[in-house]
């Protein structure tokens, strides 16, 4: 049997010997890694806001101020007669003007109000939210005016494509980053293994000349790239849990703020994070291994 | 039984250099055969086709009567641990011990540590280096170095031992005891094929000549000399 005493002690003198490039190949790779573990946690907190919009589908009509309470009515019972309809919530300007103050207690905002400045409105939602535009355009005459004692018709289709699209202009620059690094990762790596079989390659002569099998030969090298891999992933678990969380706490209040989405619609990535942690460290792994595989099959010959 | 059997081997070279123009030959079991010839005439090429270094272009290769021309890369470190090799400049390894050189032999086809420890004292005795066990590579004589190099081509008691030009880099008195050692191992059974283009030692010996001239066999002699 081969002691695996044998395959540690010539990775580790390996590593020492190359410091300075094994340093920089794990580096990059734990950088790499780093922007990917993010990318993914911040589009998993964007779907988990889109699917949340999703399911909860619902058509605000802002209704003019001073409406008759006849013409309000009929509204209502109009938007009950739609079959798509669900359920249809009466909300007055009153329980409106209580519900922002219940919003923003303790905000300076408050003492600005005059008044009531809050609309009443029907909230609307539906059984099949594919159907919201169709509903949603009901409330439009054929010029494209609000029909009589409507003010506004909001509803989330537009935070949800606003979002799609900002979450693909992020992923194409995120991914073109990542392609770049995990290159530039790969060619690092690949040197430094190309140095460590140079600086052995006497004794790997002399291996294949008294018989040493290819797997016996390669181990020392795929293990090499293989351990500066996995501590680069390692390291870029260790970044994102620290810088990670913290810049992910910001980007949610900034989806937050600019969405106008209320706050429940978050649902955070603290169940899929240690997936996403087991990931990089596999995805380290197996970067390093690609990479001495790829300078194992240019140095060394059968 | 035919220890090694060449059936018109061809080997041309990438860039269409022939080194070796349909080569019949046959050594049988325990014999000691040198391979002479000018620089250039094929030697190495000879050797490298056995522990397929280099494949033939054509014809077929039989190493203890089996054929090595298809053998899978797999199956290569096999053969390899059945063939002995030793050069002209030792390839020792200058930051081991000549014990962990003569080690690393067994060590890398993942022979047990008390197996190691009893084989290689036993070459290491038989080539006359056992009091130089922890001495490191320069340290040790030319001579002592190849001695060294011979020990770890024998010490898993390979049933053939191909030597290229062994004595290349030494002088007369020195190749002498190196050709003492050759003999030695092929007197307890081991299948002996030497290049070199060293006449004395040729001559002094008496074995099996084979001469190559530009690739090809121009001579095949019983106890032979080295020639003109
Ligand atoms: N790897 C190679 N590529 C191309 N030509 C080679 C190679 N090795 C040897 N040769 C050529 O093959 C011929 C025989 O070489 P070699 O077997 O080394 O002869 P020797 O060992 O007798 O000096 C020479 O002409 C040499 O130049
Ligand atoms: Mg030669």
């Amino acid at each position: 049997m081969v002691r695996p005493g044998y395959f540690f002690s010539e990775t580790f003198s390996s590593l020492r010997r190359n410091f300075f490039m094994t340093c920089a190949a794990i580096s990059t790779v734990a950088i790499t890694l780093f922007i990917v573990g993010l990318f993914t946690v911040i589009v998993y907190d964007v779907m988990g806001v889109v699917n949340s919009i999703k399911s909860q589908v619902e058509l605000a009509v802002y209704l003019e101020d001073g409406i008759s309470s006849g013409l309000k009515d009929y509204i209502e019972q109009e938007i009950k007669s739609w079959e798509e309809v669900d359920s249809v919530k009466y909300v007055s300007k009153d329980q409106a003007l209580e519900r922002f103050k219940e919003q923003n207690e303790g905000s300076d905002i408050l003492k600005e109000i005059e008044g009531n400045p809050l609309p009443a409105s029907f909230e609307i939602t539906l059984k099949d939210p594919e159907k919201i535009d169709r509903v949603a355009l009901r409330f439009y005459d054929k010029d494209g005016n609000y029909i009589e004692g409507v003010n506004d018709v909001i509803y989330g289709k537009n935070y949800v494509n606003k979002l799609f699209s900002i979450t693909a202009i992020i992923g194409v620059i995120t991914i073109i980053i990542i392609a770049v690094l995990l290159l530039a990762a790969i060619v690092l790596i690949f040197n430094t293994i190309r140095l460590s079989i140079y600086a052995r390659r006497k004794e790997i002569e002399v291996m294949k000349l008294v018989g040493a099998t290819n797997w016996f030969v390669r181990i020392p090298f795929l293990f090499e790239g293989f351990l500066e891999g996995f501590t680069g992933g390692i390291i870029s678990i260790i970044l994102l849990y620290f810088t990670g969380n913290f810049l992910l706490i910001r980007a949610e209040r900034l989806i937050v703020d600019t969405m106008r989405i209320k706050e429940m619609a978050i649902v955070g990535s603290g169940g899929v994070i240690i997936y996403v942690y087991i990931g990089l460290a596999v995805l380290g792994g197996l970067i390093g291994l690609l990479s001495s595989g790829i300078a194992l099959r240019k140095y060394v010959k059968v | 039984m035919n220890m090694i059997e060449f059936r018109n081997v061809t080997k041309i070279y990438e860039d269409n250099t022939a080194a070796l123009k349909n080569i019949n030959l046959i050594v049988r079991k325990g014999e000691f055969v040198f391979l002479v010839g000018p620089s250039g005439s094929g030697k190495s090429t000879f050797i490298k086709l056995i522990i397929k270094e280099v494949d033939e272009t054509d014809g077929s290769i039989f190493i203890a009567g089996r054929n090595i021309c298809n053998l899978r890369s797999s199956k290569i470190p096999q053969l390899r641990r059945n063939i002995g090799c030793v050069f002209q400049d030792f390839k020792l390894l200058p930051n081991k011990t000549i014990f962990e050189n003569v080690a690393f032999a067994l060590e890398v086809i993942g022979k047990p540590v008390y197996e190691i420890k009893i084989q290689v004292s036993q070459v290491l005795k038989l080539v006359g280096l056992y009091d130089k066990i922890d001495s490191y590579p320069h340290q040790l004589s030319a001579g002592e170095q190849q001695r060294v190099s011979i020990a770890r081509a024998f010490v898993n008691r390979p049933p053939i031992l191909l030597a290229d030009e062994p004595t290349g880099n030494l002088d007369p008195i020195t190749s002498e005891g190196i050709m003492k050692i050759l003999s030695r191992i092929n007197l307890i059974g081991t299948t002996v094929l030497m290049a070199t283009h060293d006449k004395n030692i040729v001559n002094s010996m008496r074995r099996r000549v084979v001469e190559l001239e530009e690739g090809e066999i121009v001579r095949d002699q019983k106890r032979g000399v080295y020639g003109d």
